[in-house]
């Protein structure tokens, strides 16, 4: 049967026919190219080398960057892109949000003439990979005490220190890394082969096991000094790349949801027990009900909060919201839906479990859940608890 | 020169029909799409234009909602877009003569097209259209290369696979074969968005689409497909025979 996607309230009307276009081919892309192959991906524990090429050539990289050959998308585009490719997986969408968000954003945004010009075209092609190192082993949600430093050596900056949980830090040409240079936390290009540089895969996850994740190790890794980002200095530089990124997932986890509920309806409608389909039955109607209303709702969080990303309008607590809530909303509808394909849930004939074991990584990178509500606790009552210092 | 590429804006096949009042009910469609064997022909024509065969341009014919399938078929290269406005449901022959007078306005000496639309089946359009215009047709192809203005097409026969020549100008009905569709990206949408359609209706064309000589009484749901029947243990043998030689008739 072929995909419906659910738009209970026809978010459908909403969007320019430009949107809609865009949303369908990433739509038929990831209904052609991922699905079948997204249980062998996942078993391999490898992200396809041929999808890198394929999202690249469908222009989707970086889709709400304007210049320098990104394709200049609206925002709710973007998020479009993010619902479809997580429809598939979670694994797919982290690839484009990582390089789109995380690797080019900060690149276009505070990046030197020059940067921008060696390194774009070529990311917004998927012909060059970038990753993103803010993340520390001892320094998750707090970035601001990481430990990796840069030295001005004169010639050359040094690096020195670990990175780790980074997303296609090993397939990756390029990373954008933050390391503090006397004191203040600055980003820094870093490429493949440069001295004292390298990528060790992590392995051994339950989750996102499609997407490649690694540590980022520097040892005296020597850098030309116009590898640094001219125009950002503290923490606003990554945390406005994690704003995009967030944005991206509060869409993302809505064709995760989506997918799930989907599952479950066509599994409710053909399983019989008792002699009816379980669909028939009240328990299994609330929970199908419940998915509905919160999946709609996730769906308006999005649409409202793309608009005002491009409107200019928003603030950063408005993306912390909406990544929060739909993420945990995801979770909550992959575990449903488990519930409602009975044992069946578990097999990779449905993609389920699988949606789930993803949604508890998304439910913690870019901000974990209760950061998410300390940011927003700090925004209703004017005190932040994030630290005991006052 | 150049191709023009008939498209046909149907159900998508995946799509629910519903009926209501002894009609299809629109408004139960959620999907519209191409036709599935006119996407072949595009796909045809765009790789003509790439070979030097001039310009694609796409034409269909078709109330307000079909102007999207020239603005996907702009998506993936189409140079130039028609959209000959109807309102009211036409015979085969009205089809065909306000396509003939678009084609004859585009001045393309090949023509391509579906071998049958997905929803009426019927078959019509590219044999009719070549009629009405003195082109010849060559139908179900799978391919077309030309050299100068003699083209050559690929098709399924009898006993294996056909070349076939002809001089241009000429109508060719697609038929699925190993063609594979382009993707389009987001560059080919964004020119798509830009690219002007031109919109004709029948009284532009000089076509009189008001009488149709066909019509179409009443749409129906075909019969529902009855209930498998399971019989369970050695004990229903008999039953299962009877039933095979006298219901099913197979022995």
């Amino acid at each position: 049967m072929a995909y419906e996607a659910l738009d209970f309230y026809d978010i459908d009307s909403l969007l320019t026919e430009e949107e809609r276009m865009v949303r369908d081919m990433v739509r038929d892309w990831v209904e052609d190219r991922v699905l079948p192959n997204i249980e062998d991906a996942c078993r391999d524990g490898v992200f396809p080398d041929e999808w890198r090429v394929e999202i690249g050539e469908m222009g989707i990289l970086g889709a709400p960057l304007k210049g320098y050959g990104c394709p200049g998308l609206s925002y709710i585009a973007y998020g479009l892109i993010c619902q479809e490719l997580e429809r598939g997986d979670s694994g797919v969408r982290s690839f484009a949000s990582v390089q789109g968000s995380l690797a080019m954003y900060p690149i276009w945004d505070f990046g030197s003439e020059e940067q921008k010009e060696k390194y774009l075209p070529g990311m917004a092609k998927g012909d060059l990979v970038g990753c993103f190192g803010l993340t520390e082993p001892d320094y998750g949600s707090n970035p601001g005490d990481m430990i990796t430093r840069a030295e001005d050596k004169g010639g050359h900056f040094l690096l020195n220190g670990a990175k780790m949980w980074i997303t296609n830090g090993t397939i990756a040409d390029l990373a954008v890394v933050w390391a503090k240079l006397e004191g203040e936390i600055r980003g820094f290009i870093v490429e493949k082969g440069d001295e004292g540089f390298s990528a060790p895969e992590m392995k051994g996850k339950h989750s996102l096991k499609a997407s490649v994740t690694s540590e980022l190790v520097f040892q005296d890794c020597k850098i030309p000094k116009d590898r640094i980002l001219p125009d950002v200095k503290g923490l606003r530089g990554p945390f406005s790349c994690l704003n995009n990124a967030r944005f991206g997932i509060s869409w993302g986890a809505v064709g995760a949801a989506q997918s799930c509920f989907n599952s479950a309806r066509e599994y409710a409608l053909s399983r019989i027990q008792f002699g009816h389909p379980i669909a028939s039955f009240q328990l299994v109607q609330n929970k199908l009900s419940w998915m509905l209303r919160e999946i709609t709702k996730g769906q308006l969080l999005a649409y409202h909060i793309g608009k005002k990303k491009d409107d200019g309008s928003w603030i950063p607590e408005q993306i912390s919201l909406a990544k929060m809530n739909n993420v945990d909303m995801a979770l909550e509808i992959a575990r449903m839906s488990r519930d409602i394909h009975g044992a069946n849930g578990i097999l990779d004939e449905y993609p389920v479990m699988r949606h789930m074991a993803n949604l508890e990584s998304v439910k913690t990178y870019e901000g974990t859940h209760d950061i998410h509500n300390l940011i927003l606790g700090r925004h209703i009552t004017g005190i932040q608890s994030f630290t005991r210092e006052p | 020169m150049g191709v023009a590429v008939l498209l046909k804006q149907v159900p998508d096949t995946t799509a629910k029909i519903g009926i209501s009042g002894g009609r299809v009910d629109e408004s139960s469609i959620t999907k519209w799409s191409i036709s599935p064997y006119d996407e072949y022909a595009l796909e045809n024509a765009i790789k003509l234009k790439e070979s030097g065969h001039g310009d694609v341009v796409a034409i269909t014919c078709g109330p307000a909602r079909a102007a999207k399938c020239l603005t996907e078929a702009a998506a993936v290269g189409a140079d130039r877009l028609i959209h000959i406005l109807t309102e009211s449901s036409l015979d085969s022959i009205q089809v065909q003569s306000l396509l003939s007078a678009a084609v004859k306005e585009s001045g393309c000496d090949v023509v391509m097209c579906g071998k049958q639309a997905a929803d009426t089946n019927s078959g019509s359009t590219g044999p009719g259209l070549a009629s009405s215009l003195g082109f010849s047709c060559v139908g179900g192809v799978t391919g077309v290369s030309m050299e100068g203005d003699v083209a050559s097409a690929t098709r399924l026969g009898p006993s294996g696979l056909e070349e076939v020549e002809v001089g241009v100008p000429c109508v060719f009905t697609f038929d699925k074969g190993d063609t594979e569709l382009r993707r389009p990206n987001v560059r080919g949408i964004m020119m798509a968005k830009k690219k002007p359609i031109d919109s004709l209706t029948p009284d532009d064309l000089g076509v009189d689409a008001s009488n149709s000589k066909v019509s179409i009484k009443s749409h129906s749901s075909p019969p529902k497909k009855q209930p498998g029947q399971k019989f369970v243990g050695s004990e229903s043998v008999p039953e299962v025979v009877n039933k095979l030689r006298e219901e099913a008739n197979v022995i």
